[in-house]
């Protein structure tokens, strides 16, 4: 077994300088690990900081304390103190995060978006748009919408053209947050499939799931943030 | 050319030294030409000085020439290829009467020869000067109105600019629409504006066994192309530089290589094209040349008969 | 459990296409920049944002070297030689300009040539360097065009027929034509209609990708910087408060300034 990720003595807290310097500590001593192959689902009430916690594994926020060692090409690297392009390069290779909302590039078809994470690894223009039509249709998304910019996308639609982007070509590493929030039964099966493919296929994954059925699927272990909270 | 200092001609008036500028002037002038000399293409500055014409009459050629000749010197000067114009005439006076000159039309015996907008048409020799008259010495003036920059454009070769602007001809017309100071690239190195000549005189430049001498009066610039140095006309490779050519040749010594001028002949469109080159043009009549309309052309008195 | 942690950076090529180092511009008693100093890797965008009067064009003038700094040093490394940009000729740094590098300005006017064509504004740079074929300048510039989204029957006309977003793709192209490593751009979406930039930037942000250009762009505009930059300085009277990548410097903006720009914005 590979450890993707190692989190060790991570704390949060926000300050916010212009609302009199209020500090809002978030967690404190956060220690665990993921393994590849892995699906640790993050519990804890609404504003535990879960969000939080998964965007500081992504290199969104910064922890206030603590060092997080992602697996690399090989080789792990502190997500906390690398340097930005060493971050970009980390997102592109190994790091995938999967919101419920997708970023809307202005004139960028859906299928440019799902094709792009191939494109960025190196894939053949044909086999990049072979597999993200793919991926596009086992999500059922219809096909007259596929060469349109998902501007005027449903909040569904829009939702599942981001796990197509996200899931074309699993990242050795998937942040995985609220995915399934305003998907019907169906589409929500395909994304736990998703989820358990990459898994199976070595995926170390990290997820925040609000379904409760979702989770008990997706899950093989979990984690309560609510546990590092009282000594922040 | 001799350094001559002392008596003035006859009718020459005894208040001016020899050919009309003081010595010093003369000499700073020749400094100017030395450095233009050794550095063909670039432009020298110059003090240029008041002369008794105005400005814009070829008073940057009249300098030079001023500078450079010598009683022993003979002097052609034309003026739109012709020696009889008014401009002609009087420069070719002025020196008779400032520098005891002896002046020509035949452009083989000519030791200097001043011009606006030609080139005579006879090959020029070694030993020859041509002395140009320029109105605007800097060819990337158009293109670039700022002195500084210009310079600097000079200096570091930047040259692009200047193929822009045939970049856009060729656009616009479908070729390089520009007919007369066609801009050259002298000994590969400073691109030159040759004067108002026509482009068909451009060849003549390259590799000339004359001396070549620029003076802009007004903008107070001299330049020069030393014998046998290769003068480049700008170009494209799928776009070469062309000398213009006529149908037709010339009415009245059927010359088929030189360059020609149009003379409408009444208002009904009737028209010749003549050398504009005139002494070229009697050479070749003296020596038994006909164009096709010479008899018309004597007969609307255009040419002296008994000349031709 | 232990893992054996790498130093940060060493799978990445070593040596930055930018160094700057200490970069500061006073005028007078008054700050222009002061202290600046980064590196900028081949294919990576930094945005400079803040508000008016923050530095952030001083600084962009004095990276460029149009302006000399009272104090600091700017290495760029290109074939062989890194070059210290203060120190080389003006000769030197001209030909930099030609070629290596480009400027994107927020006037169009500023960076084009009002009476040339379309055509022969991308084929300066070409001509610039050598290119004497006017059949191929002309194919070239046609490709630019059509990149830049400009119908190549335009090809002829002059820009003052353009509108504003077609001028400034048009410098777009003009710039970029020369295929340079580094390019700086002052607001290049400043003055645009909001459905202009859009296209602008997005058309930016492939143009980017695809040649793998490094860029810097001052910008106050925190929406752009997000779609275009990977990397963010902010700047405020002339002194860098803040920098990382983008997204985490937008959503989680440690500094007071940077918090009070990111919750003045509607969204980014």
């Amino acid at each position: 077994m590979t450890t993707m990720i190692l989190v060790e003595n991570v704390a949060k807290t926000f300050t916010l300088h212009n609302q009199g310097g209020v500090r809002l500590p978030v967690f404190d001593n956060v220690n665990f690990s993921v393994e590849a192959g892995e699906a640790l689902v993050l519990a804890g009430a609404s504003g535990a900081g879960k969000s939080s916690l998964l965007r500081i594994l992504y290199g969104n926020y910064r922890p206030t304390a603590g060092s997080i060692s992602i697996t690399h090409a090989g080789r792990a690297i502190d997500i906390v103190a690398a340097v930005p392009r060493t971050v970009l390069d980390i997102r592109r290779r190994t790091l995938g995060f999967v919101s419920q909302f997708l970023r809307v590039i202005p004139r960028v078809s859906a299928l440019d978006i799902v094709r792009d994470p191939l494109l960025a690894r190196g894939a053949s223009a044909e086999e990049a748009s072979e597999r993200a039509k793919a991926m596009l249709a086992r999500l059922n998304l219809p096909e007259r919408l596929w060469h349109l910019a998902p501007a005027t996308f449903s909040g569904g639609e829009q939702q599942r053209v981001n796990i197509a982007r996200s899931f074309v070509d699993p990242s050795p590493i998937m942040l995985i947050d609220e995915p399934t929030a305003s998907l019907d039964a169906a589409n929500r099966d395909v994304v736990v499939e998703l989820i358990s493919e990459a898994r199976a296929a070595g995926s170390a994954i990290v997820g925040i799931f609000h379904d409760e059925a979702v989770r008990e699927r997706v899950a093989t272990r979990y984690l309560d943030i609510t546990d590092f909270r009282k000594a922040a | 050319m001799t350094i001559h200092q002392s008596i003035p001609g006859e009718d020459a008036k005894p208040a001016y030294n020899y050919a009309y500028l003081d010595e010093q002037t003369k000499r700073m002038i020749r400094r100017a030409l030395l450095k233009a000399v050794a550095v063909p293409g670039y432009q020298v500055p110059f003090g240029s000085r008041e002369m008794p014409l105005a400005r814009g009459w070829g008073t940057g050629g009249i300098q030079i020439t001023a500078a450079i000749i010598g009683p022993d010197d003979k002097l052609k000067v034309i003026d739109q290829g012709a020696d009889d114009t008014t401009n002609a005439v009087s420069i070719r006076r002025f020196f008779e009467r400032t520098a005891d000159a002896t002046t020509t039309e035949a452009t083989e015996e000519a030791t200097i020869i001043q011009t606006r907008h030609r080139i005579p048409e006879a090959p020029l020799t070694t030993g020859q000067i041509m002395v140009y008259q320029v109105p605007q010495p800097e060819p990337l003036r158009k293109l670039e109105p700022r002195e500084l920059e210009t310079r600097k454009m000079h200096a570091w070769a930047e040259y692009g600019l200047m193929q822009v602007k045939l970049y856009e001809n060729i656009a616009r017309f479908g070729e390089v629409t520009t007919t007369y100071d066609y801009p050259v690239s002298v000994n590969g190195r400073y691109v030159m504006a040759p004067s108002p000549i026509p482009k068909f005189d451009n060849p003549k430049m390259h590799m000339s066994p004359a001396l070549q001498l620029f003076g802009a009066g007004r903008e107070k610039r001299i330049y020069a192309v030393p014998p046998h140095t290769s003068v480049k006309s700008l170009d494209f490779d799928d776009h070469p530089f062309r000398i213009q050519s006529w149908t037709e040749p010339c009415g009245l010594c059927g010359a088929k290589d030189s360059y020609l001028d149009e003379v409408v002949l009444d208002d009904l469109g009737n028209r010749m094209f003549v050398c504009s080159d005139s002494h070229h043009c009697e050479t070749r009549r003296d020596q038994g040349h006909r164009g096709p309309m010479l008899g018309d052309a004597s007969t609307l008195h255009l040419v002296d008969e008994a000349k031709s | 459990m232990t893992m054996h942690v790498a130093p940060p950076d060493a799978a990445l090529d070593p040596d930055p296409l930018l160094s700057v180092a200490g970069v500061s511009r006073f005028y007078g008693e008054r700050i222009g920049c002061a202290d600046v100093s980064f590196d900028l890797w081949p294919g990576e965008v930094l945005g400079i944002v803040g508000e008016s009067g923050s530095g952030k064009s001083t600084l962009l003038r004095c990276l460029a070297g149009i302006d000399k700094p009272d104090a600091g040093e700017v290495l760029f490394r290109s074939a062989s030689e890194p070059l210290d940009i203060y120190s080389v000729s003006e000769q030197e740094r001209r030909r930099l300009m030609r070629t290596a590098w480009g400027i994107v300005h927020q006037n169009p006017r500023d960076g084009l040539r009002m009476d040339v064509s379309a055509g022969g504004n991308v084929g300066e740079r070409l001509m610039d360097n050598g290119a004497r074929h006017y059949g191929q300048i002309r194919e070239t510039a046609l490709d630019w065009l059509s990149r830049v989204e400009i119908s190549g029957n335009r090809i002829d006309d002059r820009p003052r027929q353009f509108s504003g977003g077609m001028q400034q793709r048009l410098q777009i192209a003009r710039v970029l034509v020369s295929e340079p490593k580094l390019v700086f751009m002052d607001e290049p979406t400043g003055g645009l209609d909001v459905s202009v930039q859009a296209r602008l930037l997005d058309l930016l942000r492939v143009l980017v990708r695809d040649l793998g250009l490094a860029a810097i762009i001052v910008t106050h505009d925190l929406a752009v910087a997000r779609l275009l930059t990977d990397r963010l300085m902010v700047m405020k009277d002339g002194l860098v408060v803040e920098q990382g990548l983008t997204d985490q410097v937008l959503d989680d903006p440690q500094h007071a300034y940077t918090q009070l720009l990111t919750s003045a914005v509607l969204s980014v």
